[in-house]
């Protein structure tokens, strides 16, 4: 694995007289990793993405990008700012534009992107956060949740190696939130190693391969979620809770007298845990590319009247946007959660996500049961 | 059905003449006491809604009513309703008015022209119900997000309102505290004080709920009890939410025939209990009734309860752990988690506030009474 990111012994505080937010702060982020940055408000979580991205310079320790210091001189910020984009929990600190679709644009025209691919990305961008409707409008008049998407786009639109985003589902509704998860999930899987922090435990548990936790300006854990939840006195000292379904597996496998491992992160696994399920119901499968998907749903949607249909990925959810659709954003788990209950279901997503559908296949196996799937190679 | 409290009647408003209606003719009716979730997506209206019924917002056409009677957009009666009404907006950096801490906090009664030793009995009772009071002289340019809100919270507090409404109170604070925001709801209900919220975690709201409204571009399309709406995902997935994870997996535990779709669960442990194997022996829960002057670590020895895991819940209780200084392992969610001890088979104990009985064991009763298993639940 490459390393991205290392912090060695890092030090930073706001001002000499003040306790220093990052204190003897070692970090170390692989390339393509999903990492969670877990931490009670106060913790140095922001402060911790302001030192990655040059924007606070430590007074002691270094930060290293692709294995050499960072330089804090213009040249070597724009060489590092032109890889990393961060989304900030609060989308006015992040606003340069008064126009949504200007604010959007910024980012790229300022790494010297051209005017035609710019505008291009611009409305890729608007089209994944659906805000495409308010390209024209001023920033002013958004709420606070549309503010953040239109944030998140301007971040997209940078075409980053690196994405932070700083607590992203904050103030946004359920299915937005999900949006951005799955966001998140696309831009992982075409190479951009992602890095979110947020105190949403239930989501990010779903999420993380590895969780980084921080305590008072140090790094608590580095390592396996359920290493860390298992212990349950450092996360109360953490300012943290366990996740719900973390939870629930470990009082039904006590009450049951079972192994509280394999642990299950979702619905359809914690279902296929304690069910007892072993029949599976078919999810037929159909990678859509950006023209053919409505074609294939009629196709299929044909065969198949009354099972569940659930889109996964932006390209599939807005080629079918008017069309029926029961899981329109929690896809992924709502069709293996059928398969688990013995109904069949379809499920269309953007061919991106191939990898996420092999991956929940493979962890129910652990659970001992046997997804069938068609139409998934 | 208790009384009606506040109701909108046919409301409709715009921010401009020409822009989109954000409230379309909209009913909506808010009962005494009832504790009541504000569902929707961004953009729907809720923030609005909020600002119409306390009178902020002078609606189009339609009728705002409290206690029956309309709402007057007249100065002196403007004051009065948001004396009675008032909102804990999402963004604290909204409701910041003055740079100290406890002159902000004191704004509020100040305002309603109350005594000074009564206005600065309540600026203490409120900064010490959300964990401030050590930041009393602070500048709050000083304080971070979660800081600021729990010092917002205070300023509503301090101005005790006969209706609460808050706005995302959890939203950017971290899980402890986020449960910390619940329980101050709670004790605001048991003293008399009608809660409206609206948040975007499904989760949370379906455990402290009692009713629903949802709004979806500018109406209002469900109002009730919860489970129905979830029922019905079409409707769910229409108004931008989603389901809670603990209504879809007993769904699902249910279809697969390993337990009864009804009673429905809102907590993980009463989800935990309806799917797990019966007969199992779990611990008892001691809950020790705790005013402001009981020292409940000498309570804990003198009934030989030391060395279990403890929970804290409720202000008096709060109150009286900061005067004579017991132990808590469970400071945040104190209900929940001295359950979920009794199902791993150890006795643990919460330390109570007497106002919140019903609700510290009302996890433990939906166990007992529903015949999942028994916890004994002593009362001291």
């Amino acid at each position: 694995m490459v390393e991205l990111f290392r912090m060695e012994d890092v030090t930073f505080a706001h001002n000499p007289s003040l306790p220093p937010v990052l204190n003897g702060f070692n970090l170390s982020i692989e390339e393509g990793s999903r990492t969670a940055i877990l931490g009670a408000n106060g913790a140095g979580k922001t402060t911790l993405f302001y030192t990655l991205t040059g924007v606070y310079k430590p007074q002691q320790g270094q930060v290293l990008f692709k294995g050499s210091p960072v330089e804090y001189t213009k040249e070597g910020l724009r060489n590092l700012r032109s890889d990393v984009a961060v989304v900030l929990q609060n989308p006015d600190e992040q606003i340069f534009c008064s126009l949504v679709e200007e604010d959007v644009a910024f980012g790229p025209l300022n790494l010297g992107v051209d005017r035609d691919e710019v505008e291009e990305r611009v409305t890729k961008a608007l089209r994944d956060v659906r805000m495409s409707e308010y390209a024209r409008r001023p920033l002013q008049q958004l709420s606070g949740g549309q503010r953040k998407r239109v944030a998140i786009a301007g971040a997209l639109a940078m075409h980053p190696k690196i994405l932070i985003m700083d607590e992203p589902t904050a103030g946004l509704d359920p299915q937005a939130s999900m949006e951005v998860m799955e966001m998140a999930e696309r831009l992982r899987l075409s190479g951009v190693t992602v890095m979110i922090s947020t105190h949403d435990i239930d989501i990010v548990y779903k999420w993380a391969s590895i969780s980084d936790v921080l305590n008072s300006g140090r790094i608590e854990f580095s390592g396996n979620s359920e290493e860390f939840y298992s212990d349950p006195e450092r996360v109360y000292r953490c300012g943290l809770l366990t996740p719900t379904v973390f939870n629930m597996n470990l009082d039904v496998s006590f009450i049951n007298g079972i192994d509280p491992s394999p642990y299950p992160r979702n619905c359809c696994e914690f279902t296929a845990k304690f069910s007892g399920a072993s029949r599976s119901g078919t999810i037929h499968c159909i990678p859509a590319g950006e023209e053919d998907a409505l074609a294939k749903y009629e196709a299929a949607i044909a065969d198949c009247r009354d099972v569940d249909v659930g889109v996964y990925g932006s390209n599939s959810r807005y080629a079918l946007r008017d069309s029926r659709v029961n899981f329109r954003f929690d896809a992924m788990d709502a069709c293996f959660t059928d398969a688990v209950r013995g109904r069949d279901s379809v499920l269309i997503y953007d061919s991106v996500f191939e990898p996420l559908i092999k991956e929940q296949a493979a962890r129910l196996k652990e659970f001992g049961f046997d997804t069938s799937l068609e139409g998934c190679r | 059905m208790s009384d009606i409290l506040l109701q909108t009647e046919d409301v409709t408003y715009a921010y401009s003449r020409k822009g989109p209606k954000v409230l379309d003719h909209m009913s909506i009716s808010i009962g005494k006491g009832v504790k009541t979730a504000i569902l929707g997506s961004n953009g729907a209206g809720k923030s609005t809604l909020f600002s119409v019924l306390n009178a902020l917002y002078k609606p189009e056409s339609g009728v705002v009513r409290y206690k029956g009677e309309p709402l007057s957009y007249r100065h002196k009666g403007k004051i009065k309703m948001r004396s009675e009404v008032s909102i804990l907006f999402q963004n604290p950096n909204d409701m910041v008015f003055k740079p100290y801490v406890e002159q902000d906090v004191a704004y509020g009664p100040e305002n309603m022209k109350l005594p000074k030793d009564e206005v600065e009995a309540r600026v203490s009772e409120a900064l010490f119900a959300v964990g401030m009071e050590r930041y009393r002289k602070s500048p709050i340019m000083k304080l971070s997000y979660g800081q600021r809100k729990r010092i917002t919270l205070a300023g509503v507090l301090a101005m005790k309102p006969s209706v609460l409404i808050m706005d995302e109170p959890t939203a950017g604070l971290d899980p402890q505290m986020a449960y910390e925001v619940m329980e101050i709801a709670e004790q605001l209900h048991k003293t008399g004080v009608t809660v409206i919220m609206s948040s975007h975690d499904t989760d949370l709201t379906y455990a402290w709920a009692d009713e629903i409204r949802v709004l979806n571009s500018a109406k209002c399309v469900y109002s009730g009890l919860p489970e129905p709406f979830y029922s019905d995902y079409s409707l769910v997935q229409k108004s931008g939410l989603l389901t809670p994870s603990v209504f879809k997996m007993n769904a699902a535990m249910a279809d697969l025939g390993k337990c009864s779709l009804e009673p429905y669960p809102r907590t993980q442990t009463q989800m935990s209990v309806k799917i797990a194997n019966k007969g199992r022996d779990f611990g008892t829960l001691y809950v020790i009734k705790t005013d402001k002057e009981t020292d409940a670590g000498t309570v804990i020895e003198n009934e030989g309860l030391k060395g279990l895991h403890t929970g804290l819940y409720g202000m008096s209780a709060r109150i009286a752990r900061n005067s004579f200084g017991f132990d808590a392992d469970f400071l945040y969610n104190g209900p929940e988690n001295c359950t979920m001890k009794c199902l791993s088979g150890t006795d643990s104990v919460l330390i109570c506030d007497p106002l919140m009985l019903d609700k510290a064991v009302s996890s433990a009763n939906f166990i007992n009474d529903n015949g999942y298993g028994k916890i004994d639940i002593k009362v001291i």
